[in-house]
């Protein structure tokens, strides 16, 4: 910081204090400096470190992101003090946070073909379908353990229904969409300790297969995407037929309803019974392909179709409380952010954009984010974080966004083809996997 | 006071007479103005003439009955007559009472006597009892209408005016006409023909005045020979020469100067510049080799002059082109015609059609976000599911694949190793067919996309064709053989000749499959025989699917077929040739229209979703709009494409249609239509779209939109497809 302080006289100069909301370790004495206004964000970064450096001898750098009144720096300080109006002549309070970068790029998980969707809800695992119309759980990077076998269409969606209980519950239990016009239902046990056990044995490379216990027919058009209830009683679907169905989740309550129709024996697998399922309701409203469905709450469901509207359902009265029409088509939906209650969407262009359902009489999105030079397949807010959000594209990248700003945190740009779908895992993850047949893993992301 | 009372009313006679004397020729019924209290003066009048007229002549006028029906028809000399046998016949009262006979005496004769005079028997007539002031005072005041009342002296009684009278006195008291009705300025009519008068009005002779010179002229001509004489008038006066003149003004300025004739002043010469010096500064001089090179250059762009150096004036030698060259530019002056040049200054921004701004007709497509890899080689058509989750293509390389709209992903792929030519997809939903055209046969396919139920509908479908009813139609010599192709899951239709593309009607049961007559490529001259015979009306073959059946259309055609295309809402079918589009009712069986191109080879066409509108490409890069309703020629043709059109689409539902050309790109275009007959088409061009790349001089081969979204597909022969979205 001193060093370019006696070669260049002219630069000026700016008191500044750095704060954070950082653990002891990271935090840095809060008293003013003064530092050359023309720093960037690595300037202000190696500031810290060096003042952190002075604390413990033994301090590894470590990349650092600065806000200044609520929004992150990405120019030089003093570009952003003019462009923001902030007078230079007062001690700056600098907000210091962990930067938002994948530290870390683990193994692709290599599909059989195109990867379409992702759930990462679980830290334990995540759950993947493919266009090959099989659904695989993965324990970590490169170690599938269960195969979920009985589409016969390809995978288009797939939601874990226990996301929290599974410390408690050993049972799996997850919910897959695919073209075949069917949802199915899969429960099984979670012996990852015995398969642990089988990976040291070599035995990894044949994950066990599993069977739908349950077959949710009802759709005439290809299943598009499926949002478990938070309390994992229900599944919501949307389709191409542009109806959004609601199902019990649960196996043995509605039992009259159900008819045992097939057993079925695949390899070595236990004879299961497979029941067949009806809706429990049916949704009417969009005109076009429900593309995407969110259930963020136990009694309201977002929905975002092609018929450029996104929707909030009353699960009570089945209808829509609140109609939004955006102007182009939807592919995907996600609510998130500040109290769950932002509604961020991808259309058929490039541009991700955040509505705030609650600002009456608008329609104009609050935030709009057009990095992304192709339509946008995924977006999903993190679900501790209310600023962090992650798109994926087809042009082939993943961005991570925080509201604070408008460039990308991050862009994961492992991908050669589309990336269909990214998911948040275990909060310092990414998972994304796209066309390329690949779902990668970026982690180490340091979200507070 | 009764000579008062009397003589007013027959003043007011006499003036109307005078009157009518004066306009003698008018109604006048001003004159009727009687009161009662003339009466007798007019009845004794009456008396005299003895004459009678029949009362009921007289009462026609209902209104003026009150008053004196006399009025009624007056007319001219009769008017005082009638007036007075009125008089007489009028009133009952007149029997009742004897009248007074004195005649026109004053009567203040009578004043003193007890009588007021004589009956007509020659009895007195006693003069009545008269109230006193205070009787009269209370009377009046207890009777309402005694206003009205005024005493007669001639007959010493009372009469009381009826409303009537009382209005007519009131008028006459203002000076109005009596009557109301009466407009004393009515419009003037002249009756009398003034136009070729055999005579003159006048008779008189020209008056003297017109022979005699104005006195007044002759004074004011003394006046001015004087004034010229002691010299105050002076005629030409010299001019005033202008003490300063412009020296540099522009000579052009004549112009304004020599009115008569439109004197156009010669272009001037080259003024001489430096290098024109006899002493220029060595710049100026050329060098050697630049002479030399002078020779080599076009005798019109080599320099006329060459500059020289000489060290004072006396040594510059005449020049030797001073004669030529003055006598070139006599030449020029006299010989070159010269034309003054009137610029309007018009604003070429003003002779633009106004059209609505680009972003106001929003969503279109705009930009490239998917494309479809695979195919090998060029992609020739393309067609789009009904509900616009699948997109089906058909490729040179012959293959035909099924794509996902929504990630670009092939699902589905039939080889055929034959060139595609054309594909569609079967507009019903229920019914996930594709019907293929590839060389000479058209395959039916089944795609197995959807539900159990539509696949066993499917099947059924395409299942019921049994090898007997290969037969059947072998026997009925039907140009057309079905046949179940296994390999592919599918029918197969065998064509006499190569099928170039394939339409589906709206039911999605029949579709028509065009065979434009490719002998002619390969059989010159056996094309026109065989065209005659059988070529013209086995070109176009329409089939039924349910049936299995195939019928030739029963029209002839003059021209090639080159495409056929389906009414999207009533039994109307399209054929277009190479030079026209022929519109015929299916039903019907009868031409309904035909729609003169003027293009020199037609080479698709799309009928708007509206059936009223129609757009066709051409060969030479242009787009016909034809509004049917309007005429047959083109209502619009649009020059966009430098290269042939390949194909035109209307969208299903917004007011959008594309053209895609050779020439690589895609014009999309709004195409308003409105329900109001008197509106014609609105058309805007919205945007090019680019993208695609040229190979083997082919660029985009087909462009569909989107069923439900403002988007278009396009197939280039690059061997991709690529979608535009808004």
């Amino acid at each position: 910081m001193d060093m370019d302080g006696d070669i260049e006289q002219n630069v000026k100069r700016v008191q500044v204090r750095f704060v954070t909301n950082l653990q002891p370790p990271l935090k840095v004495p809060t008293t003013a400096i003064a530092i050359p206004s023309n720093l960037t964000r690595l300037g202000l970064s190696t500031i810290v470190n060096n003042l952190l450096k002075a604390g413990s001898s033994d301090w590894k750098p470590e990349p650092f992101d600065f806000l200044i009144d609520g929004e992150f720096v990405r120019m030089s300080l003093e570009e952003f003090l003019i462009a923001k109006g902030i007078s230079a002549e007062k001690i700056l309070e600098i907000e210091y946070t962990k930067a938002v970068l994948p530290r870390k790029q683990e193994d692709p998980c290599v599909h059989d073909d195109w990867v379409t969707s992702v759930d990462g809800s679980n830290p334990a695992f995540f759950l993947t379908g493919c266009y090959d119309g099989l659904g695989r759980i993965w324990k970590d990077a490169g170690m599938s353990t269960h195969v979920l076998e009985g589409h016969s269409g390809a995978v288009t969606s797939v939601s874990i229904i226990n996301p929290r209980g599974f410390e408690s519950a050993d049972q799996i239990h997850v919910a897959t969409a695919s073209d075949d016009q069917t949802l199915r239902l899969w429960k099984f046990d979670a012996d990852f300790h015995s398969n642990k056990t089988a990976h040291v044995n070599g035995t990894a490379d044949h994950p066990r297969k599993v069977v739908a216990y349950k077959i949710l027919r009802g759709h005439t058009a290809s299943v598009k995407s499926v949002s478990m209830q938070p309390s994992g009683n229900m599944v919501c679907s949307g389709s191409w037929d542009s109806t959004i169905n609601l199902w019990q989740t649960n196996e043995f309550d509605a039992e009259g309803d159900l008819s045992f129709v097939k057993k079925r024996k695949k390899g070595d697998a236990v004879v299961e019974p497979q029941m067949e399922g009806e809706a429990v309701s049916t949704l009417v409203g969009h005109s076009q392909c429900v593309s995407s469905v969110v259930w963020p709450q136990p009694e309201t469901i977002y929905s975002a179709s092609w018929d450029h509207s996104i929707r909030r359902w009353d699960i009570e009265t089945g209808r829509d409380s609140w109609n939004m029409f955006s102007g182009k088509a939807l592919n995907c939906l996600d609510v998130g952010g500040e109290n769950s209650a932002l509604i961020a969407a991808g259309a058929s262009d490039a541009t991700l954009r955040i509505w705030d359902p609650r600002k009456p009489g608008t329609l104009a999105p609050i935030f709009q984010f057009s990095s992304h030079s192709s339509w946008i397949s995924t977006c999903k807010w993190h679900d501790k974080s209310w600023f962090h959000l992650l798109s994926a594209s087809y042009d082939g990248r993943a961005m991570l966004w925080d509201l604070r700003t408008a460039w990308p945190l991050a862009v994961i740009d492992s991908h050669k083809d589309k990336v269909l779908c990214a998911d948040w895992w275990k909060g310092d993850s990414v998972v994304s996997g796209g066309a390329d047949s690949k779902l990668f893993i970026a982690s180490g992301i340091s979200v507070q | 006071m009764a000579k008062v009372a009397v003589r007013p009313e027959s003043q007011v006679k006499k003036e109307k007479k005078g009157r009518r004397s004066e306009n003698s020729t008018r109604d006048d019924k001003s004159q009727v103005k009687e009161v009662s209290s003339g009466r007798n003066a007019t009845l004794r009048k009456s008396k005299v003439n003895g004459q009678e007229f029949p009362e009921d002549e007289v009462h026609d006028d209902p209104v003026l009955d009150n008053v004196d029906p006399g009025l009624a028809d007056v007319d001219g000399s009769a008017s005082d007559d009638i007036h007075e046998v009125v008089e007489e016949s009028d009133s009952s009262e007149d029997e009742v009472t004897p009248r007074n006979t004195i005649g026109d005496v004053p009567l203040e004769w009578y004043k003193d006597e007890e009588h007021i005079g004589y009956d007509i028997t020659g009895k007195k007539i006693k003069k009545k009892e008269k109230q006193d002031k205070l009787s009269k005072f209370l009377d009046s005041t207890d009777y309402s209408k005694s206003w009205r009342k005024i005493y007669d002296e001639y007959n010493d009684e009372e009469v009381e005016l009826t409303k009537q009278e009382a209005k007519l006195i009131r008028r006459l008291l203002k000076g109005k006409t009596p009557h109301a009705e009466l407009d004393p300025y009515s419009t003037y009519v002249d009756w009398f023909e003034w136009k070729d008068a055999k005579h003159p009005l006048s008779n008189a002779p020209e008056p003297k005045r017109r022979f005699i010179p104005s006195k007044w002229e002759s004074k004011k001509v003394v006046q001015y020979v004087r004034a010229i004489r002691e010299g105050r008038i002076k005629f030409d006066k010299p001019k005033e020469e202008p003490r300063f003149y412009l020296l540099w003004g522009d000579d052009s300025s004549l112009s304004e100067k020599t009115r008569g004739l439109s004197y156009i002043p010669p272009p001037k010469p080259k003024l001489p510049g430096h290098d024109e010096s006899y002493n220029p500064s060595l710049e100026y001089i050329p060098t050697q080799e630049e002479i030399n090179s002078y020779q080599l250059m076009f005798e019109e762009d080599r320099p006329k002059f060459i500059p020289k150096r000489y060290s004072s004036l006396r040594s510059v030698p005449s020049y030797e082109n001073a004669v030529k060259e003055s006598f070139e530019r006599c030449l020029d002056l006299y010989l070159c015609p010269r034309a003054r040049k009137k610029r309007i200054n018009i604003d070429p921004e003003s002779l633009k059609p106004k059209l609505p701004s680009r972003k106001d007709l929003k969503p279109y497509p705009i930009t490239c976000y998917i494309e479809y890899k695979g195919h090998k080689g060029a992609v020739v058509s393309i067609s789009t599911e009904a509900t616009g989750q699948w997109v089906a293509s058909g490729s040179a390389d012959g293959t035909v694949r099924i794509w996902e709209v929504a990630t670009g992903r092939c699902i589905r792929m039939w080889e055929f190793g034959e060139a595609v030519k054309h594909v569609a997809w079967n507009p019903l939903l229920q019914i996930p067919i594709l019907a293929v055209s590839v060389g000479h046969d058209v395959f039916i396919l089944d795609t197995g996309l959807g539900g159990e139920d539509e696949k066993k509908k499917v099947k059924e479908l395409l299942h019921i064709e049994a090898p007997t009813a290969g037969e059947d139609f072998a026997n009925t010599t039907s140009p057309v053989s079905w046949l179940l192709d296994d390999s592919l899951g599918g029918l197969r239709l065998k064509h006499p000749k190569i099928v170039s593309s394939v339409e589906w009607h709206r039911k999605g049961d029949y579709f028509s499959t065009v065979m434009p007559a490719d002998i002619l490529e390969i059989f010159p001259p056996l094309y026109i025989a065989l065209l005659f015979s059988v070529g013209s009306k086995q070109a176009i073959l329409i089939h039924q699917l349910s049936k299995k059946q195939t019928q030739r259309v029963p029209f002839k055609l003059h021209g090639l077929p080159v495409s056929s295309a389906f009414h999207p809402s009533r039994s109307i079918f399209f054929i277009s040739t190479k030079k026209n589009v022929r519109v015929y009712d299916l039903l019907k069986q009868k031409l309904i229209k035909k729609l003169e191109t003027g293009l020199r080879e037609v080479s698709s066409i799309s009928i708007h979703p509206g059936g009223d509108n129609v757009i066709v490409g051409g060969r030479e890069g242009k787009l016909c709009w034809f509004d049917m309703d309007l005429s047959s020629q083109p209502y619009r043709v649009l020059k966009c494409h430098p290269k042939d059109i390949t194909n035109v689409a209307f969208h299903p539902s917004y007011p959008l249609f594309a053209s895609c050309s050779e020439d690589c790109t895609a014009y999309v275009f709004h195409g308003m239509v409105y329900s109001d007959l008197n509106q014609n088409p609105l058309i805007v061009p919205l945007e090019i779209l680019r993208g695609h790349s040229s190979s083997n001089g082919r660029g985009v081969l087909d462009c569909k939109f989107h069923p439900r979204q403002p988007w278009l597909f396009t197939a280039g022969a690059d061997s991709l497809i690529k979608l535009y979205c808004h």
